[in-house]
């Protein structure tokens, strides 16, 4: 029937279509391909890596200010993938909420706990009409003092889970599609090999070789659980390092 | 609820005096992967599929059948987010009545708080229903029971019951397998074979879940190799 499907404003705000699905929501997927870069993250047996390109549009632009690896506390770390204002408020959003949790319950806030608060977040977006989903997939990695490394990826509809490795941008599925072949078996990569096949999975799905400054590369390892960006000269020994493997 | 700009409802009567927006969330359901719930004389048993989007997902990270009290469980179809906040609302609403009376929630009031719940987000301004149906499966003082509520907050007891993609065929294979008199034990193996029947590639305690209650009122979610040993019995 004509007013079927809600008066065409199914396609504007997050209420249903006649197919039961969500088009704002799915529309925020494709706002995070629309930033047109890939991220990797990858969990080894004692560490966790997450890669991203850094695209600078602009010589004139202030390299050190594009950034999509933001620490949350000490121990938490956040790779943004999307629309980079929405980035910034959820960042800072989440920065508030671990902050305020370590004041409440004197100790600091578990990754799992983060990422359901920021799926939690993200689906009220998708049930409310005023406001919007954000065009974000977050990648958030920590140690969690009983279960290890975690990697876990929330996107726009409020889904979260826990990974092994995982993908997000453009290239998305092409670099699941390499990463499942790589995780096949269950590996337990070593910290040298975590950061490894991350930066040569997006390397082989973006099939480029990249410099040390084209790309920013996370990590946090067991023996050192506090979250860190590498350098360029640390991401250059790991380059080095996949280039005289292959 | 919402802001002051959307102080309107988003599900509205359409002509033929249907709410269209409800229609589409189960839609919505219907498309969500399948779970079921039986009744048996001694207990209760809930299942679902658990199809998770690639090998890659760590799906010890992944819980679809949820606790709401310590004698009451609920399983979903649909969306998933949409079922966290659910039971987030259900879980509190059990720890505030326990604080009133001093008494755990009786079955029936938990589900019918959980359904006013829903029907509020049909008629309230600036949001959408819920695009989840809910089986939810508990034992108190009235023994064991099973309702399902749908995304219009409409409940209704059930003594076996399915929702999502499969929901046609898993219906039909359930009346056929029902009985009145059945145990706990055989309801887990029937809902197995309802789940297996169609299952997607190779079932194993990994891809699907499973909970329980019975006369001990403590509600449980099986482990993944308890699934196995089912499995084998079914074989």
């Amino acid at each position: 029937m004509s007013r079927g499907s809600g008066g065409g404003y199914d396609r504007h705000i997050t209420i249903f279509s006649p197919e039961g699905r969500l088009y704002q929501v799915e529309y925020a997927f494709k706002a995070v391909k629309s930033s047109g870069i890939t991220s990797i993250g990858v969990r080894g047996k004692d560490s966790v890596c997450v890669v991203t390109q850094k695209k600078v549009p602009d010589k004139l632009l202030d390299q050190t200010s594009v950034a999509h690896l933001f620490p949350i506390t000490k121990f938490l770390g956040l790779l943004a993938t999307g629309i980079t204002a929405d980035a910034r408020t959820l960042v800072q959003q989440a920065r508030n909420e671990a902050a305020e949790y370590r004041h409440k319950y004197g100790y600091e806030m578990p990754v799992d706990v983060l990422a359901r608060w920021i799926a939690d977040k993200s689906q009220v977006y998708t049930q409310h009409a005023y406001m919007r989903p954000l065009g974000v997939v977050a990648m958030i990695l920590a140690i969690d003092e009983e279960k290890g490394p975690q990697l876990f990826k929330c996107d726009p509809a409020g889904h979260f889970f826990g990974h092994k490795a995982t993908s997000a941008g453009v290239k998305e599925q092409e670099a699941i599609n390499f990463l499942e072949k790589k995780m096949k078996n269950d590996p337990a990569f070593s910290y040298d090999e975590t950061v490894q096949t991350a930066i040569s999975a997006l390397q082989s799905v973006l099939q480029e070789d990249f410099k040390a400054n084209e790309i920013e590369v996370g990590i946090v390892s067991k023996e050192n659980p506090v979250f860190r960006i590498l350098t360029t000269e640390e991401i250059d020994e790991h380059l080095t390092a996949i280039s005289e493997r292959d | 609820m919402g802001d002051s700009q959307y102080s309107f409802s988003l599900t509205t009567f359409s002509p033929s005096g249907k709410l269209v927006q409800i229609e589409h969330a189960l839609t919505a359901v219907g498309s969500g992967q399948t779970s079921l719930g039986i009744k048996a004389s001694n207990g209760v048993v809930i299942a679902t599929e658990k199809k998770l989007p690639s090998i890659l997902v760590d799906e010890a990270s992944v819980q679809k059948i949820q606790i709401l009290t310590p004698n009451i469980g609920v399983v979903y179809s649909g969306m998933g987010p949409d079922s966290r906040v659910l039971v987030r609302k259900s879980r509190k609403q059990a720890e505030q009545y326990h604080r009133l009376y001093k008494e755990p929630i009786p079955v029936t009031q938990l589900v019918r708080e959980t359904a006013a719940v829903m029907q509020e987000f049909t008629q309230s301004g600036g949001v959408r229903p819920f695009g989840v149906s809910l089986l939810v499966a508990g034992y108190d003082d009235k023994g064991p029971q099973l309702y399902q509520v749908d995304p219009s907050g409409s409940y209704f007891s059930w003594k076996a019951s399915a929702m999502g993609k499969n929901v046609s065929n898993a219906k039909t294979f359930l009346e056929k397998r029902y009985t009145d008199d059945m145990e706990l034990d055989d309801a887990v193996h029937t809902a197995i074979l309802t789940l297996k029947e169609g299952f997607e590639g190779q079932i194993s305690g990994k891809n699907i879940e499973i909970g329980i209650i019975s006369a001990d009122k403590k509600f449980r979610v099986l482990t993944p190799s308890e699934i196995e040993d089912y499995l084998q019995e079914v074989e």
